[in-house]
């Protein structure tokens, strides 16, 4: 591999400069991702009566212009600013526990695979195949229009689809550093496999795998509202991103916030989770591949 | 090499065979395409609709189906569609075409656009104008990208009526669609061209070159901007799946009638000729993209080839 | 790099100009009224489908003995008169003279029959139409300009059946000669406007027919467009591309009221809506629970605000034009402290979970259950939302009595008389109800099917809708208008309830 070399483009002022800037990405992906988070997870402590209080005499209104919505109301009155911060927790939670269980399938399979080879490498290298050729949407499609939507089966069909890219990650990774000296070395040295694996592949793999994960999440969320906005996602009456600008589309010449508020949501919370993702693969891995 | 791309094709073959069973199995496992088109009559018998379960080739079991199928495919013939019998294969001509036209023309505008950004934002490493082009693709990536195409027709057909909200009607008709799918592409194209930009541009050879003297945007455009090409055709390539997801929900939006759009309404209407064919062609799409990256990757790097 | 750069650029404009469809379609040539279709049914034959779409198109090229005014009014058709004989066993029709098919074959008693031996054969067989026809016996040709029905048991819709899909006439040496697959790809018949291309799942276009028996239509071309999304549809009218849009979100309407050059025409239609109860789950075995959730539930408020005003408020199922609709019987009132009490005197506990499933691309229904969820959970009742495909919903889930507490249950209707309905709905066995078995009832449903007594099918018909409410075995919603956004430059559109269009006297600016 090329030497990890500083660029001869850049000149010195600029790269305190650089430096600088850089710090102000991190410090953004963070402040914004936490601030959803946070808001997200204290949402139902603020408002508990989970953003489905209906009031049909205050239907849309706009922003603003009352103290009691000041982010306005949607098409059943009820209030935008409680159900954006209460949809979070839906469309947070769907992304964060898929990738968690993309991640836990994955590695797994992907360190046995790279490890091993045989029998699980040439399995998993089919199963990379056949997703890679499904669209994810129509297998979404076909898997819901069977078993019907909701959180459980969202999550479950994400990580379905999404664990053979972090097996994938993990055996190409693992498969260089087999064949780097260290790790010869310590073999040579009879150190057993599970160690090894601990204390010299893992290490390793942990960066990439973070950065995927973190990209994972903003993607998962994302599609939730895909499929939502499809037809096929969450319960309605739940507040979630994607439900809300669904339910807004129609809308959007007449009352633009119930649509263009939560858009916004998903917009920073993914924003801020790709700064993140960016911050940890310059830190992490600060010549590699996307 | 002959026995590796051998390899590879049956391979992918093998995938597509699956793939479309998968499809076709569990896209039976509810709903019933008799019931669907007898909705509305007045009082529908069982025995109605054994009979129109006849007529579509449904009495048969499963097996007998799927194989009919797959051997009709083998002389192009891809059945009959349950809503109307209308032939398969005509809808595919239609479609194909859409769905192609629109997955072209977004590549190449995202090519047209992340590949100067990205190189600007190598050139300019650290800089602002590289603070800038990154920020603003990480913005582009966080769109929900039906959002992005509802809020474009809001933009440029309502409230600025200068392009047509939905359908295809010619090369103007392409323009929203393609903005919108460019403008998602070229978000994570900008990022990968500027890494490779920037790996390259700190090797070795490079400096060689400019110790040679050669002016900066030669040793630029020629040699650092082919090495990139390689990594970016492979992601393309493998991104194509995703492309295609995408390409269904901004198909939906723009009322496109391409690939997308048959197939999810094939889902929906429990259409299964048109949905087996449709998933078949996306599929050897997607498939064949691959096969071509691997064919392409393995011809570079002797490594993989043997492995 | 600029030679890269021009590459590209050439590439790109090669490509794009390449990218053309293989004909455009001209959306405002003088003379051509664009109209906004759902959904392409795939196939012009009228034997094949019972989709609503279908009938958008099915009016302009075909024609049938008898046919429906926009009033919903019986007029003679392609058959001057009818006259019942023999008990009631046979209708003899006498025939249009001088009709000519678009063909130019000739319209004739030979056509009609070939018509009906189509429906009621092995063509027929295949499709879902047949079964609606199965009173008749057989077509017999009298002379060349009379035919005789011949009806196996009574069916006192069969005359407003006549006008439907099924029934309409078609070309017999044309099937004959180029067979039903090509005739469902390129319809011919005797209607106002003659088909000149098919691009599927794109636009339908007509040419008018001036040697039309009703006198030729006044404008040039009539396309249809096939757009799937409501939301799109508006755009498309605002944009002026289409002159008539079947599906307009109600979120819409006041934008499109407000564009000085649309219109939003609205009338009472025959969709009727109502949240089925599973009689036979949980909570809802008891009546009184069932009466008190739908007293919990502001209907008029729903009906005021989110639907805009563009429904009916209704007691049965069935909207006021039902034949069999009962002015005299009201809705339960909207009471939430009797709901309670009622609810509580049952026994049941507040925070109680029940189950609403629903089509969830049905964006206007999608706000209707929200709200029902909410006056519900006023009462202390948890509703959880259940989005289902449609199709899914309608032919798995509701035929095989997977549901859950209640559903969304949306009925077409086409017939504008209750028997359809109620039969379909509360028949033992019947496809839309899996879950209700009441003798009674079924002994009304079939008092009424057979008889050609209209008043006394009325009285029948009466007394199932108030049997049924008494029961509460569904939450009656509402009536939903039919509503049409058009472009003020055309004119004379004869907008009917039933969707179904003819644009014999539309004009165009």
């Amino acid at each position: 591999m090329s030497n990890v070399v500083t660029p001869v483009v850049s000149s010195t002022p600029r790269s305190l400069r650089w430096r600088h800037l850089r710090s102000l990405e991190f410090v953004v992906g963070v402040l914004l991702t936490a601030t959803m988070v946070l808001l997200a997870l204290l949402s139902p402590l603020i408002f508990p009566d989970q953003g489905t209080r209906m009031d049909l005499a205050a239907r849309l209104v706009p922003p603003l212009t009352q103290w009691a919505h000041p982010l306005g109301t949607d098409p059943l009155g009820r209030d935008v600013l409680e159900r954006v911060l209460l949809g979070g927790r839906i469309s947070l939670f769907v992304g964060f526990v898929s990738v968690a269980g993309s991640v836990i399938v994955g590695v797994a399979v992907g360190l046995i695979a790279g490890f091993y080879r045989g029998f699980w490498d040439m399995f998993l290298m089919r199963c990379v195949d056949v997703q890679l050729a499904l669209p994810f949407i129509l297998i979404a499609l076909t898997f819901i229009s069977i078993l019907g939507g909701g959180i459980g089966n969202i999550i479950l069909f994400m990580i379905l689809s999404q664990w053979v890219q972090y097996a994938r990650l993990v055996r190409g990774l693992v498969l260089s550093l087999r064949e780097r000296e260290f790790v010869q070395a310590a073999r040579a040295f009879g150190v057993r496999d599970f160690s090894m694996i601990r204390h010299h592949i893992v290490p390793n793999v942990l960066g990439p795998v973070v950065i995927l994960m973190t990209l994972n999440v903003a993607e998962n969320i994302l599609l939730e509202s895909s499929l939502t906005f499809l037809g096929l996602g969450v319960d309605p009456q739940t507040p979630s991103w994607g439900g809300m600008l669904a339910d807004g589309r129609t809308y959007l010449q007449t009352a633009w916030w119930v649509s263009v508020i939560p858009g916004l949501a998903i917009m920073l919370t993914v924003l801020g989770l790709n700064l993140l993702g960016d911050w940890l693969r310059d830190r992490l891995d600060p010549l590699g591949r996307p | 090499m002959i026995g590796f791309f051998v390899k590879r094709l049956l391979q992918a073959v093998f995938v597509v065979l699956v793939v479309t069973l998968f499809v076709s199995y569990a896209v039976r496992l509810s709903g019933d395409p008799a019931i669907m088109l007898a909705q509305g009559a007045g009082s529908v018998t069982e025995e109605d609709l054994r009979n129109i379960r006849i007529g579509l080739g449904l009495d048969r079991p499963f097996p007998v189906q799927y194989f009919e199928f797959v051997k009709g495919m083998l002389v192009g013939d891809f059945g009959r569609s349950f809503l109307g019998g209308t032939p398969v294969s005509r809808l595919l001509a239609d479609a194909l075409p859409a769905t192609l036209s629109l997955a072209a023309c977004s590549l190449l505008l995202s090519l047209l656009i992340s590949i100067p950004l990205g190189i600007q934002a190598a050139v300019h490493q650290g800089g602002p104008i590289d603070q800038a082009i990154r920020i603003g693709s990480l913005v582009g990536l966080s769109f929900p990208n039906f959002w992005l195409a509802i809020m474009l027709v809001l933009l440029l057909s309502i409230t600025f009526p200068i392009l047509p909200p939905s359908g295809w009607d010619g090369p103007v008709s392409l323009i929203m669609p393609t903005l919108t799918m460019a403008i998602i592409f070229s978000a994570t194209n900008i990022r990968l061209v500027r890494t490779s930009m920037l790996e390259t541009l700190s090797a070795q050879y490079i400096m060689v070159a400019r110790a040679k003297g050669l002016k900066d945007r030669v040793v630029l455009y020629k040699h650092a901007l082919r090495n990139c090409a390689i990594p970016l055709i492979t992601y393309i390539g493998l991104q194509f799946g995703k492309m295609i997801g995408g390409l269904v929900v901004v198909e939906k939006v723009f009322n496109w009638p391409g690939m997308g759009t048959l197939a999810f309404d094939a889902i929906s209407a429990r259409d299964y000729p048109v949905l087996q064919a449709s998933v078949t062609v996306l599929a050897l799409l997607v498939v064949t993209a691959n096969l071509l990256v691997d064919v392409a990757y393995g011809l570079v790097d002797p490594r993989i080839r043997n492995r | 790099m600029r030679t890269f750069k021009k590459t590209l650029l050439a590439a790109s404009l090669a490509i794009a100009s390449l990218c053309s469809p293989l004909a455009m379609t001209s959306a405002n040539a003088a003379g051509t009224i664009t109209v906004a279709l759902h959904q392409d049914p795939g196939n012009w034959d009228p034997i094949a489908t019972f989709l609503v779409a279908w009938g958008a198109v099915g009016g302009q090229v075909f024609d049938g003995l008898i046919m429906r005014t926009p009033e919903m009014k019986l007029v003679p058709g392609l058959a001057t008169k009818w006259e019942f004989m023999d008990k009631n066993t046979k209708i003899r029709f006498t025939l249009r003279p001088g009709v000519k098919f678009h063909n130019g074959e000739p319209f004739d008693a030979e056509a009609v029959k070939f018509t009906f031996d189509r429906l009621l054969g092995e063509e027929g067989k295949k499709g879902p139409q047949q079964s609606n026809y199965a009173a008749i016996d057989k077509v017999v040709v009298v002379n060349p300009m009379t035919v005789d029905m011949l009806l196996k048991s009574p069916d006192p819709v069969l005359l407003t059946k006549l006008a439907g899909y099924g029934a309409m006439i078609v070309p017999p040496r044309y099937i004959k000669e180029k067979g039903s697959e090509f005739f469902g790809m390129n319809p011919v018949g005797t209607g106002p406007f003659r088909f000149t291309e098919y691009k599927p799942k794109v636009s339908l276009s007509f040419a008018r027919n001036p040697d039309y028996w009703g006198g030729a239509p006044k404008v040039d071309n009539v396309v249809y467009r096939f757009i799937a999304e409501p939301a799109t549809q508006a755009a498309e009218l605002q944009a002026g591309r289409v002159d008539v849009a079947n599906q307009v979100p109600l979120a819409m309407l006041e934008t499109l009221r407000k564009d000085p050059k649309l219109a939003v025409v609205s009338m009472g239609g025959p969709v009727a809506l109502a949240l089925r109860y599973n009689t036979q789950r949980g909570i809802m075995k008891d009546r009184e629970v069932r009466r008190a959730l739908i007293m919990a539930v502001d209907r008029d408020a729903i009906i005021k605000t989110i639907l805009l005003g563009q429904a009916k408020p209704i007691a049965s199922f069935q909207g006021e034009l039902s034949f069999g609709y009962d002015p005299s019987l009201k809705p339960l009132p909207f009471n939430p402290a009797q709901a309670k009490a009622m609810l509580a005197k049952a026994g049941v506990k507040p925070g109680t979970q029940v189950q609403l499933d629903f089509r969830g691309p049905d964006s206007n229904f999608r706000e209707v259950s929200q709200a029902v969820a909410a006056y519900l959970q006023g009462v202390g009742i948890n509703v959880s939302l259940k989005p289902y495909e449609t199709n899914v919903l309608l032919n798995d889930i509701i035929p095989n009595g997977k549901t859950g507490e209640m559903w969304q249950n949306q009925w077409g209707g086409w017939t504008f008389d209750y028997d359809n309905t109620a039969y379909s709905m509360y028949y033992t066995k019947q496809r839309w109800n899996p879950f209700d078995d009441d003798t009674k009832l079924n002994a009304l449903l079939h008092t009424q099917r057979n008889s050609w007594d209209q008043p006394e099918r009325e009285k029948t018909l009466k007394e199932i809708g108030r049997y049924v409410a008494d029961q509460a075995l569904e939450m009656p919603l509402y009536s939903l208008n039919t509503v049409y956004g058009v472009n003020k430059r055309a004119r004379n559109l004869a907008l009917p309830a039933d969707g179904r269009f003819r644009f014999v006297e539309a004009t165009v600016e």
